[in-house]
């Protein structure tokens, strides 16, 4: 036994070297490699290096971080936001509050620095359901994201309005996932019910793309309302919060409207603005008209949500005057339509 | 028609005292327990003390799975089953036959046996079989099925359908409950004898009132011991997806929907129910946290590769299927957990845990 051990010490003290290389040997095939060849560098390319080194940090040194201010605000107002989302972060329509925040990052800066948007009479929006009617406008709906952005960022405590979708957009590659992460859904009846039945905030636009796409020789002039959200809010027995946005409608201001054309490219409309067609995609860019959004005092309605059309009609009429109303004063005391 | 309605007490179904339970409970006061022993031994002869469930493809994971559940209610219930492929281990007590549903020897059991209940889980959910077979024996074998159970006094057939039948369209709203239409078949040709079969057993509801139909549909079932096929499709590593879609699924465990077939025949629900688990992930979470990778790929690509590779049969689901993986299909489950009071015990996390093990 002794000796079996004695040689297997034996082994393991010579293996080892007997396996590797000589030191001085792999030693001296290495310095090729240790060191790669600095790559052959062109004047442009140090040129831009150091531009983007001392460029980065003067920038830093003399700007605000605007965005990571953004993100920290919006994120410590999304946390007292009374939606419970699952184990997974999804609320029960698809809605995720990492999304919300990003876009929120986004809508805020539009909201401050671009449209430098103002608001009105939030206090009348009340907690629990409530649906927000407004008026519709400016080709690109970012009356939407402002309002959205309005409620998150000057409501005590902020809430996430959840929008209505039109019925295409869930066959839109990516833009479906941005709509139902940022707590959209399509808006069928059922959907708007549910959530209202949830104690959600949900926004309609009953211009629809009537509205969108307006002429600039029509602004704020309301077109006709749908009826479906007036039925809506009768069977759920919900207040209507009447929403005025000015500026929206200066935002692009069209001059034409091909609605055969855009039919033709499977689009809603095809509006001819001060800049669209003529730059492109970045044509749709809006001007940055001074956004001011006001909000009216809750209208409650009562009665049963299948009546007569006429019946609802009167209904749906008080809500359309209210907002003519709120956007007829919003116009004349507005101080100009950029500032 | 009012779901409290139809719900039927185990013990007051007619069959005198049923259960062991309620026995025991008589026996608390000697004129009742004297009562009950006499009125056992009458109805005794009359009819048999528990009642006997017949399974169709009980040697299936789900089928295996409702014979123990069933064989746990404290000796309420006798098994017995058919199926094409044996089940070696079974417990004891439980009598099962080689046969199928479309075969005479079907019948055959029905008439001898008499069974007070038929759990209906024979079908062919794969797409390896030719359409003609799978309609044979979906729609074909249902509606025997259904009329072997009329024939001989069955008192209650449980079918199981699937969320599927609703079919994943754009305009879907969210949580859609059971009056919805079943639009499978629109978009997806593949499956219209899984949407035929569940309206071949809705149509007996208003046909044949006296017997009681309960048509369970529920969402995605993963689990360690059935092959759903969400579960294959999950776990295949890489999951083809289409690029910029990611639609909320819900999830159910096998042993919940396990509990919800037993739950069907405790409470004698008739009408056809949506079985809805703890919730709904996006398909990405879910690929993920089955341990497998998502693979979008943008939708001109992926549809003709999946296209050829099914016909080749590399790839086990119909092009039409990857609908499935672009627009919602979630159903709202209130109705049958109003109705039976069914609540999922299993997490989503739990549930998922189940396929990755």
């Amino acid at each position: 036994m002794p000796a079996r051990v004695e040689s297997l010490d034996a082994r393991r003290k010579t293996r080892p070297t007997a396996a590797l290389p000589e030191p001085s040997r792999a030693l001296a095939l290495r310095p090729l490699r240790a060191v790669p060849p600095a790559p052959p560098q062109r004047a442009s390319a140090t040129l831009r290096g150091l531009l983007r080194e001392v460029g980065g940090e003067l920038w830093k040194q003399f700007t605000p971080d605007v965005v990571g201010a953004i993100d920290a605000e919006v994120a410590a107002r999304l946390t007292r936001v009374p939606i419970q989302p699952n184990e997974y972060g999804y609320d029960p329509w698809g809605m995720h509050f990492d999304a919300v925040r990003r876009a929120l990052v986004v809508t805020t800066l539009l909201y401050r620095y671009y449209f430098r948007a103002e608001t009105f009479g939030m206090e009348h929006v009340p907690d629990g359901p409530v649906l927000l009617i407004s008026n519709h406008a400016g080709q690109v709906a970012l009356d939407a994201a402002m309002i959205g952005t309005a409620m998150v960022l000057e409501r005590e405590p902020p809430r996430i309005v959840r929008g209505m979708g039109e019925y295409w957009l869930p066959t839109v590659p990516f833009v479906n996932l941005l709509m139902s992460r940022a707590g959209s859904v399509v808006g069928t009846p059922k959907n708007c019910t549910d959530l209202l039945r949830n104690q959600e905030a949900v926004i309609a636009f009953p211009e629809g793309v009537r509205g969108m796409n307006k002429l600039f020789s029509e602004r704020y002039q309301l077109q006709r309302f749908g009826t479906g959200f007036m039925r809506l809010a009768l069977a759920t027995k919900t207040p209507i919060v009447p929403v005025a946005v000015v500026g929206s409608e200066e935002q692009a201001p069209a001059i034409a409207n091909f609605t055969q054309l855009g039919r033709l490219l499977g689009m809603p409309a095809f509006p001819i603005t001060l800049t669209f067609p003529w730059l492109g995609p970045l044509g749709l860019l809006p001007l940055p008209a001074k956004y001011r959004i006001h909000f009216g005092k809750p209208m409650r309605f009562e009665g049963d949500p299948d009546d007569e059309d006429a019946v609802i009609a009167r209904k749906v009429q008080r809500v359309v005057l209210t907002i003519q109303e709120m956007l007829d004063r919003g116009v004349r005391e507005r101080a100009g339509i950029f500032f | 028609m009012a779901p409290a309605e139809r719900v039927n007490k185990p013990a007051l179904r007619g069959h005198g005292v049923t259960s062991a339970r309620a026995t025991r409970h008589r026996a608390a006061a000697p004129a009742a327990a004297a009562r009950a022993w006499t009125c056992r031994r009458m109805r005794a002869r009359v009819r048999p003390v528990t009642s006997k469930v017949l399974i169709t493809g009980i040697a299936g994971g789900q089928g295996q799975l409702v014979t123990r559940a069933l064989l746990q209610r404290d000796g309420d219930y006798q098994v017995l089953g058919i199926d094409r492929r044996p089940w070696e281990q079974r417990p004891r007590g439980v009598t099962m036959t080689l046969t199928d549903v479309r075969k005479r020897k079907f019948e055959d059991i029905v008439r001898r046996e008499r069974p007070d209940v038929i759990v209906h889980l024979a079908g062919v959910r794969h797409f390896k079989a030719n359409p003609a077979l799978r309609h044979e024996i979906n729609v074909n074998g249902t509606s025997r099925v259904l009329e072997f159970a009329m024939a001989h006094g069955v008192r209650q057939v449980v079918i199981l359908s699937s969320s599927y039948v609703y079919g994943a369209l754009p305009e879907n709203p969210y949580y859609m409950d059971e009056t919805f239409p079943l639009n499978s078949s629109r978009t997806y040709p593949e499956m219209r004898d899984l949407a035929e079969m569940d309206m071949v057993a809705t149509a007996y509801l208003w046909q044949h009132p006296d017997i009681v139909v309960s048509v369970l549909r529920p969402v995605s079932v993963l689990g360690y011991h059935i092959h759903s096929a969400i579960g294959r499709y999950l776990k295949r590593g890489r999951v083809p997806t289409v690029m910029g879609f990611n639609p909320l699924i819900q999830f159910l465990h096998e042993d919940d929907l396990t509990e919800a077939i037993v739950l069907a025949i405790e409470r004698g629900v008739r009408g056809a129910f949506n079985v809805v688990g703890p919730g709904a992930v996006p398909l990405h979470v879910a690929v993920r946290e089955v341990g497998s990778v998502p693979m979008p790929l943008p939708e001109p690509i992926v549809r003709p590769a999946i296209a050829r590779l099914f016909r080749w049969g590399l790839y086990p689901f119909p092009p039409r299927a990857m609908d499935f993986a672009k627009y919602q299909c979630t159903l709202d489950g209130s109705r049958f957990r109003a109705a039976t009071g069914f609540a999922p015990r299993f997490s989503l996390a739990e549930t998922f845990a189940a396929v990755r093990a």
